[in-house]
């Protein structure tokens, strides 16, 4: 049993660690390996999932809010944006073809992988418009030599529109969709790369959280599964949290590329497969 | 004397740096709580049964899970150490991270009548709580 357990950890450890650097989640490692190598039925899959998350954004938003690469204004406002989305996705779930969904969400992961490539390094605004101004959604952040530099924010009713359809994602399938996400803030909002992912990573508790404690409530979680991917996924997270702030943008971008890739190849056997 | 801006200015910064010092705080404690309990909870899970947790790995494999929790027994059951209820406590712990952090936001930004904040993270707090009663009931 013991191997079971340290083999649940360790990949817990790992979804933890990449979620929390690439502010996504670590959901996306989680419910295929516990679907495909240890056997597990998917709603099992997801209710563990769901934990991961919430430990997730726990555990690197400790720090990421601390040392100030979380924008918490920027991620309150969203917040009712994307909530907003989840609750009109639990009213549709059901009625609309998750299958399609699935598909056309793996065809936005594919699209937004090949912008995600062409797109090199952070374009910092030093003029916000006049609402991120009014909301004072600004920021700093260090930069390579870890001089503190000012970064403004544009479009959020374009960033809030994403948001919401990440939120209806979620209602309507079961995910975290850190990736939308972070997109919205990156390339519509123009945040900074490593302030979009650790933005999101403390965002993603929030509807993972409310997700979470409906399974929790309905007795869908399996205790023994859950509890070692808590505690890997927490390790991982916190230790994420330390190396982000040293990643090179470039790399952070490849690593968002890789996991993009994998999020449409795990719709896509998802829409295929019926599962 | 000071500008209305520059007092606007002033109390948006100390209501900043109070989130930016007690949110990690807050995190970093009910995390904390929620992993002792999610421990201890798998001590009791090795040393419940011989083959206990072999057992229940296998069952969940099957889609054979304990259901839902009986709220009556609940805190009968932590006390006296059922392993799988001493692990929902730490979940549900774990789970509560996000809500109180979106709590806590709402009550400071009450105590610092920020009005426009009041309302978004109200909002929030109101979204999830319907959710969570959409996702229960349905």
């Amino acid at each position: 049993m013991l191997h079971i357990l340290v083999n649940l950890i360790g990949l817990a450890f790992l979804a933890g660690f990449i979620g929390s650097i690439s502010g996504l989640g670590g959901g996306v490692f989680i419910v295929p390996a516990l679907v495909i190598v240890f056997k597990m039925p998917m709603r099992v899959a997801i209710g563990a999932s769901l934990i991961s998350v919430v430990a997730t954004s726990a555990g690197a938003s400790v720090a990421f809010v601390r040392d100030g690469w979380t924008n918490l204004k920027v991620a309150m406002v969203l917040e009712c944006a994307t909530v907003t989305g989840a609750i009109i996705g639990a009213y549709m779930a059901g009625i609309v073809p998750t299958t399609i969904l699935e598909i056309l969400f793996a065809a936005m992961m594919l699209q937004s992988a090949y912008f995600t490539i062409k797109k090199k390094g952070d374009d910092i605004l030093t003029k916000g418009d006049p609402l991120a101004e009014r909301l004072q959604l600004g920021g700093q952040v260090p930069d390579e030599t870890g001089k503190l530099i000012s970064y403004e924010v544009v479009k959020i009713p374009g960033g809030a529109a994403l948001m919401v359809v990440a939120g209806l994602m979620s209602g309507l399938l079961g995910i975290g969709s850190g990736a939308l996400k972070v997109m919205a803030m990156d390339y519509i909002m123009h945040l900074p790369l490593k302030v979009s992912s650790a933005t999101s990573n403390f965002m993603i508790g929030v509807t993972a959280g409310a997700g979470a404690l409906v399974f929790l409530s309905r007795g869908d979680v399996s205790t023994t599964i859950a509890a070692p991917v808590a505690i890997g996924v927490t390790a991982g997270a916190l230790t994420g949290s330390r190396v982000l702030p040293h990643l090179k943008v470039e790399w952070l971008r490849m690593v968002f590329v890789v996991i993009l890739i994998l999020i449409a190849l795990e719709m896509g056997w998802r829409a295929l497969s019926g599962i | 004397m000071t500008t209305p801006d520059v007092q606007t200015a002033a109390s948006k910064s100390n209501e900043d740096r109070i989130l930016r010092f007690w949110t990690p705080i807050l995190l970093r404690t009910i995390l904390i709580v929620a992993m002792i309990v999610l421990v201890i909870g798998l001590i009791l899970c090795a040393t419940y049964e011989p083959g206990y947790l072999v057992k229940r790995y296998q069952e969940v494999q099957h889609s054979r899970l304990m259901g839902r929790i009986d709220l009556g027994r609940f805190w009968t059951d932590v006390r006296a150490g059922q392993p799988h209820t001493v692990i929902m406590l730490g979940l549900f712990i774990l789970t509560l991270v996000p809500l109180a952090r979106v709590a806590f936001c709402f009550l400071l930004f009450v105590k610092e009548r920020d009005w426009i904040y009041v309302a978004f993270t109200a909002y929030v707090l109101a979204g999830l709580i319907v959710g969570v009663l959409i996702g229960s009931s349905g």
